[in-house]
């Protein structure tokens, strides 16, 4: 097996290079119209094809390693260190993603079938998909070359070979962890294609308009995988970590999210392009960074830059990282600067107080964060440099920056829906600021009633007051956009002589971008909600020996036990505890501590009872030597479930964008054009 | 699975892959640039579009009359002369 997965390697990269080579070459000849001995469409279409074939190669590769691991190969070092008989098969799947050599196979593999759907989708704009298709086999080619030449995954064991492996890192025996990376890597890796399209438009001498509708929904694809990545990792560490919290600004956690904010960015900026022709050059830079972001964020993990969790120790890939980031953006700079001028704005912005300006701040908000957390996780390198020592920054630092900035940005989703497009007056739209305006104090004024109130006997809690703040602005934002949705579904309804919520369907169905949108926007409004949440985290530790109990909130854990258990895979020692809330029996908790037999590593299990109102975590932190009784420590976390809750409404609002709207728009829309320009007056509306 | 025999099967790929890839097809693309004419069409449908997106916008009550007039003017006046050049080039 391992001869055949290095082999298919070797495919692969020869035909990412041919793709590269003959690729370039055909679109030089087609743009130069220099004559040539075959013809450049048909040397286009085997580059193509090679792209296809590619796909193939590595999918032989990665089905060779992941052959290797269910047949426990322990020939090969990569099987040998990442698995191990006693292994559940879920988990060796997750062996394909657990080592350095192994997720850039999966990362090549990601990119080759994102690489497949873009080079069969080439039906129209055949030339810009030339373009990104050959741009993109030049990502693969570096990756492949890392594959075959640096981080072999098919290397062999020298000497002997041990008769089992040194076994998965506990950290990933947990079930989100089968899927958490795997999507992380689809929104990583999804970016190199909005990247390829927005290069390859660039290089392009015309590209017309459509080439930013096709980079816009491969980034929302990509954004959405990305989110639901983070979102997962994040519930990952709050249920496997044991500490009580889901984010700790990790530099590999702030690598995953910088991408994800200049997508977010580019999402809102490329509708400015689309209705008004502005910030082009904006936008291109934005997908550009975003790309060199991921690559920066792999070469923080691959390279051992900086300490993470996540971080593989120090591998000569960072050079090879570091030089690749260079080449793109030499690329960038260079295609940037020869072809800027297809990228004037048509028009300028005409008022503060319209759509186009909140884009605009919302633009500068995302990057000033994304900014702070690049400072944030590079600033031990540049202290190494300047100070000679590494500092590092700790939640603190980021905490107090972006929350506050956070909390603008939800402001700003808050108002944007409710603005239109170029106004010079606020006149008409006043109104739909009174009612979420009244939401927001109402919110405030219920939120201090339950207790958040940052005014205490003590002095002013910040914690609560940004808190506050979240409620508020949330109650705001979701009123603000429920009337949006209210006042279309109202006119579609008088228009189609229906019922509200005929009304509203159509609405979406009709305008999913929009309407989409505002879907993803009410779910940040609840993820923010049960981020905020956080202010009012309480816990309490104790050790508990037999009916002992620990009181938290409304609820009394009684220690009704204390014990172990093992298996092939490993062994485990276990509290029970029974849970009443106010007096009342409720359920039974058991957290749990593993101890892997192959790998030697303990792993705590977590036993969470989540409902909207909180969680209630108990961890066990191990036996007290001395006494043998366990020692349990409970956490009482408002609002968490929201934030889960929160990312299922943005996926959901994310997908409903994707769909595209009902088709009886788009032919409508020719029409209404024909109908207008005969100056007929029509008395249809808008979204027929 | 043998050194021998995944080197066999490897050489088995690598030969239908360069089959594939090299196979003489039908289908050569049409990778010609674009013509003004399609830049115009797209930038049609677009204005289509937005002009939509306006009166909806305005019959949700985010336009006042005068406002809403005057854009949907602009927009109108964009789509005539694109209207007209596309029609000189179609004749063309």
């Amino acid at each position: 097996m391992a001869a055949f997965g290095s082999f298919s390697l070797l495919i692969a990269l020869a035909l990412a290079a041919y793709n590269l080579l003959a690729g370039g070459l055909a679109l030089t000849l087609l743009a130069t119209g220099r004559p040539a001995r075959i013809s450049p469409e048909r040397l286009a279409e085997s580059a193509r094809r090679a792209g296809i074939a590619g796909f193939a190669a590595v999918t032989a590769s990665a089905a060779a390693l992941l052959w290797a691991v269910f047949a426990n190969d322990f020939s090969i070092a990569y099987i040998l260190e990442h698995s191990n008989r006693a292994l559940p098969g879920a988990y060796k799947f997750a062996a394909l993603w657990s080592g350095q050599e192994g997720s850039l196979l999966l990362w090549a593999w990601l990119l080759g079938i994102y690489g497949l759907i873009l080079r069969l989708r080439r039906k129209s704009d055949a030339r810009l998909y030339a373009y990104a298709g050959t741009i993109l086999a030049g990502v693969q080619a570096f990756f492949l070359a890392v594959l075959n030449f640096a981080a072999p995954p098919f290397a062999l064991v020298s000497g002997a070979i041990p008769d089992d492996g040194n076994g998965l890192n506990p950290l990933l025996q947990y079930p989100e962890m089968v899927i958490h990376p795997p999507l992380l890597y689809l929104g990583y890796v999804g970016f190199s294609i909005p990247f390829a399209f927005a290069l390859g438009a660039l290089m392009m001498r015309d590209p017309g308009e459509r080439w930013i509708k096709i980079t816009r929904s491969w980034t929302l694809v990509t954004w959405l995988f990305l989110t639901a990545g983070i979102f997962l990792g994040m519930h990952w560490a709050y249920a496997v970590l044991g500490w009580g919290g889901y984010w700790s600004w990790d530099p590999v956690e702030n690598s995953s999210v910088m991408p994800w904010l200049t997508g977010t960015a580019f999402l809102h900026s490329v509708t400015m392009q689309e209705r008004r022709g502005m910030m082009k050059s904006w936008n291109v830079w934005l997908i550009f960074s975003t790309f060199l972001l991921t690559l920066l964020g792999t070469l923080l993990t691959r390279g051992g830059l900086v300490s993470s969790v996540h971080a593989f120790a120090a591998s000569p890939l960072g050079t090879w990282f570091t030089v690749f980031m260079g080449i793109v953006l030499a690329v960038c700079i260079f295609t940037y600067i020869y072809q800027r001028g297809q990228l004037k704005s048509e028009h300028h912005l005409e008022s503060m107080a319209s759509r186009e300006s909140s884009f605009l701040f919302s633009n500068w908000v995302l990057m000033t964060a994304c900014f702070v957390i690049l400072w944030g996780t590079l600033f031990p390198v540049i202290s190494e440099y300047t100070e000679g020592a590494k500092i590092t920054v700790g939640p603190r630092f980021y905490n107090s920056v972006e929350v506050p900035i956070g909390l603008f940005l939800l402001f700003l989703a808050g108002v944007g829906p409710l603005l239109p497009w170029r106004a010079h007056s606020l006149g008409a739209v006043r109104k739909n600021f009174i009612l979420p305006a009244v939401a927001m104090v109402v919110a405030a004024i219920v939120s201090i009633a339950l207790g958040a109130n940052p005014w205490k006997s003590d002095g002013f809690d910040s914690g609560s007051f940004y808190a506050l703040v979240a409620f508020a602005l949330a109650a705001a934002l979701l009123t603000g956009i429920a009337g949006e949705f209210w006042r279309g579904a109202r006119v579609l309804a008088r228009k189609e002589r229906s019922n509200l919520f005929t009304g509203l369907w159509l609405l979406t169905r009709r305008n999913t971008r929009r309407y989409g949108g505002y879907i993803v926007h009410i779910g940040v409004a609840l993820a923010i909600v049960g981020l905020a949440g956080a202010a009012f985290n309480r816990s309490e530790e104790r050790e508990l020996a037999l009916h002992d109990r620990i009181a938290i909130g409304p609820y009394t854990l009684v220690c009704d036990g204390f014990t172990e258990d093992s298996n092939l895979n490993y062994n485990s020692e276990y509290a029970v505890l029974n849970v009443y809330r106010n007096g009342k029996p409720l359920l039974q908790m058991t957290p749990e501590k593993r101890f892997y037999l192959a790998s030697g590593q303990p792993q705590t299990m977590v036993a969470i009872h989540s409902t909207l109102e909180w969680d209630l975590y108990a961890v066990y932190e191990g036996a007290n030597p001395d006494t043998g009784r366990p020692i349990i420590k409970v956490f009482l976390n408002p609002l968490v479930g929201w934030i889960w809750f929160g990312m299922a409404v943005m996926a959901l609002g994310a997908l409903i964008a994707l769909v595209p709207n009902q088709s009886q728009i788009a032919s409508v829309v020719t029409a209404a054009s024909e109908e207008e320009l005969n100056h007929e007056s029509s008395d249809q509306g808008g979204l027929r | 699975m043998t050194n021998t025999v995944g080197l066999i099967a490897g050489l088995m790929l690598l030969f239908a892959l360069v089959l594939y890839t090299f196979w003489p097809g039908k289908e050569a693309n049409d990778l010609r640039e674009k013509t003004r004419l399609d830049y115009l069409l797209e930038r049609k449908e677009q204005l289509g579009e937005n002009l939509r997106d306006l009166e909806f916008e305005f019959r949700a009550g985010k336009y006042p009359e005068a406002d809403f007039a005057a854009q949907r003017g602009r927009l109108e006046r964009e789509m005539t002369e694109l209207a007209v050049e596309i029609e000189r080039l179609r004749q063309a």
